[in-house]
C-alpha cells in the first residue's frame, strides 16, 4: 500500500471515526455523574477546558449562552465549572490517587456561541470543534483533534495526536511529534506545520501572499495543487525524495539557492503570488496535481 | 504540609532557609525534593549561562522576556532590569512547569546561540570531520539529566499517556542521533544544524510537558 493511500485511509478512518462517535452519541448510556450548567455571556466568552481522558465536543450557536455538559462514571474524579464574567472554566480534578485509567474518562458537549475563543487542554481522548469563530489553542499528548470549519488564529500543540482540520480558516500553527495532519480545504494565508515522524497531508488553495510551511523528519509530506494555483516552491528533503508533478520556472524573485546535494524541487508555478516551502530530514515530499 | 503549600513555600524562600514545617515536608517528600535538586540543578546551569563569555544577542533575550511576558510569567517591571546576569533571580520565583519550559529553552537559546558561532567560523582544513559543538553536547547532557528526573517523576495514572509520553521522547532521542550523524558528515550543512536545534527544541518542549504532567498529580 502506497503512503497516499495510507494518508487517505488514515482520514478517511478519522472521519468514519468521528461519524461513529457522533451517531452513537446520544445512544451512550447515561452515565453515573452528569452536570448540566448553563452561563450567559455578552460579547465573546473565552471558554477553557482541561480534561485528563475522554471526549470532548465543542459545537455552536446564536444563543448568548454557553452550555457545558459533563458526564463521567468515577467518582474519583470531579468535573469543576466556574464563570468570571465571559471566562468559562471547566475543569476536571482528580480527587485520588491510583486511578485506573476509566476512573479518568470524564466527557464534555458544550454549546457556545458562535465567537467564543477556546482553550482545550487534555491528555487523550479526543477533541471535535464545530463551527466555532474565535482564536483557539489546542494542547494534547495522545488526543485527536477534529476541527471542522473554525475560524480564527489555530494554534494546535500535540505529542502523539493526530490533527484534522477541514475547512479551517485563518492563521493555522500545528506542532506534533508523532501526529499526523491533514488540512483539507483551508482557507488561510499562514499555515504552519511541523511534525516529526508524522504524516503532513495538505489540499487547499494557495492564496495571495500566503506563506505554507510545512516540515516534518520522517514520514510524508503531501501537497495538492491545481492548475490555477500560484506559488514560489522550496521543497527540500536531507535525506529522502521529492516527486514534484508541477512544472516550474526559475524564480523570478531570486529565490534562495539551495545544495544540489539534498534532492530539491524550487521554482514558480505561474505568477508565484504564494510562498510554498516543503522540508522533510528523510521524508518524502510529493507536490501532487489535483485530479 | 501539602506538596502545593511546599511549592509555595519555595517560590518565595531559597532552599537553604526554608522554615521548619518545609523542611520537614522536603525530609519526608521524596517528589518535592526531586523539585528543589530540580531547581539546583537549574540554578548551576543558569550561573552557567550568565558566565559565559560569548553573551547572547540583546535580541534574543528580548524575544524570550516578550513570550515569558506573554505568558505571564514575569511582570513588566522586573522585565526592566532584563540581562543574562538577571536569569538566576528570576528562575527562582517561577513556578515548576514554567520553570522547566524557561529553562529548557534558555539552554537551547544557548546551544543555538553558540552553536551558531562554530557555523559561521571558517571550516579548519587540519579536520576533516567536525564533532558536535561543545555547547550542544553540555545541553545533550543537561537534557539527558532532566529526562531522567522527569521520566521516574511521571504519574501512572493514564498508560496510555504515560506510553505516548515515552514513545514520543525515543522518536526525538531517534531523530537527535541521525541528526548529530548528518551533522557530523556535513558539518557544514546549515540545514542539518537547523533539524538538530529543531529535534533538541522539540525534546526541550517535550520534557516540559512531562513535567507538567508528573506536577499535575499532587
Amino acid at each position: 500500500m502506497t503512503q497516499k493511500l495510507q494518508i487517505a485511509r488514515r482520514v478517511a478512518g478519522a472521519s468514519a471515526a468521528l461519524a461513529g462517535l457522533l451517531f452513537l452519541a446520544p445512544a451512550a448510556p447515561a452515565s453515573a455523574h452528569r452536570i448540566e450548567k448553563h452561563y450567559t455571556v455578552d460579547g465573546r466568552p473565552v471558554v477553557s477546558i482541561r480534561n485528563a481522558h475522554g471526549h470532548i465536543e465543542v459545537k455552536s450557536w446564536k444563543r448568548p449562552e454557553v452550555v457545558v455538559v459533563g458526564n463521567h462514571n468515577s467518582d474519583k474524579v470531579e468535573v469543576d465549572t466556574e464563570q468570571a464574567g465571559n471566562r468559562i472554566e471547566v475543569t476536571t480534578h482528580i480527587l485520588k490517587e491510583n486511578l485506573k485509567p476509566a476512573d479518568l474518562q470524564a466527557d464534555y458537549n458544550l454549546t457556545v456561541p458562535e465567537e467564543t475563543e477556546l482553550q482545550v487542554r487534555t491528555d487523550s481522548g479526543m477533541v471535535i470543534v464545530e463551527r466555532v469563530f474565535g482564536d483557539m489553542t489546542f494542547d494534547t499528548v495522545a488526543a485527536d483533534v477534529q476541527l471542522r470549519e473554525v475560524a480564527g488564529y489555530l494554534a494546535i500543540k500535540t505529542i502523539g495526536g493526530s490533527v484534522v482540520c477541514t475547512r479551517c480558516i485563518g492563521r493555522i500553527e500545528v506542532n506534533s511529534i508523532s501526529g499526523n495532519v491533514s488540512l483539507l480545504q483551508p482557507v488561510s494565508s499562514s499555515v504552519r506545520v511541523q511534525t516529526s515522524s508524522g504524516h503532513i497531508y495538505f489540499d487547499g488553495e494557495f492564496h495571495r501572499d500566503g506563506i505554507y510551511s510545512l516540515r516534518n523528519y520522517s514520514g510524508l509530506i503531501e501537497v495538492r495543487f491545481s492548475d490555477t494555483d500560484s506559488f514560489d516552491l522550496t521543497a527540500t528533503s536531507l535525506q529522502g525524495k521529492v516527486e514534484n508533478q508541477a512544472k516550474l520556472k526559475p524564480d523570478p524573485h531570486g529565490g534562495r539557492h539551495v545544495s544540489s546535494r539534498f534532492t530539491t524541487a524550487f521554482g514558480t508555478f505561474n505568477e508565484g503570488h504564494a510562498k510554498v516551502e516543503l522540508s522533510s530530514f528523510s521524508g518524502t515530499i510529493r507536490i501532487r496535481r489535483r485530479d | 504540609m501539602q506538596c502545593h503549600e511546599f511549592e509555595q513555600v519555595l517560590e518565595q524562600q531559597e532552599a537553604q532557609r526554608l522554615p521548619a514545617d518545609a523542611a520537614a515536608h522536603l525530609n519526608e517528600c521524596g517528589q518535592c525534593r526531586a523539585l528543589v535538586t530540580d531547581l539546583e540543578v537549574i540554578q548551576a546551569a543558569a550561573r552557567n549561562i550568565a558566565a559565559e563569555e560569548a553573551a547572547p544577542p540583546e535580541q534574543l533575550w528580548l524575544s524570550l522576556r516578550t513570550r515569558l511576558e506573554a505568558e505571564g510569567l514575569i511582570r513588566t517591571e522586573e522585565a526592566h532590569a532584563w540581562a543574562p546576569r538577571r536569569v538566576t533571580a528570576w528562575l527562582s520565583v517561577l513556578p515548576r512547569p514554567a520553570l522547566a519550559g524557561a529553562y529548557l529553552s534558555l539552554l537551547l537559546a544557548a546551544a543555538v546561540l553558540i552553536g551558531t558561532q562554530v557555523i559561521s567560523r571558517p571550516p579548519s582544513r587540519a579536520v576533516p570531520s567536525i564533532e558536535p559543538p561543545a555547547a550542544t553536547a553540555a545541553l545533550d547532557s543537561q537534557l539527558n539529566t532532566v529526562e531522567r528526573r522527569t521520566v521516574s517523576a511521571l504519574h501512572q495514572h493514564n498508560p496510555a499517556v504515560t506510553a505516548s509520553l515515552r514513545q514520543n521522547l525515543d522518536i526525538v532521542d531517534n531523530f537527535i542521533a541521525l541528526c548529530e550523524k548528518s551533522v557530523r558528515e556535513e558539518p557544514q550543512s546549515a540545514l542539518a544544524r537547523e533539524y538538530l536545534y529543531g529535534a533538541y527544541q522539540q525534546k526541550a518542549d517535550l520534557l516540559a510537558m512531562m513535567m507538567d504532567q508528573g506536577a499535575g498529580g499532587d
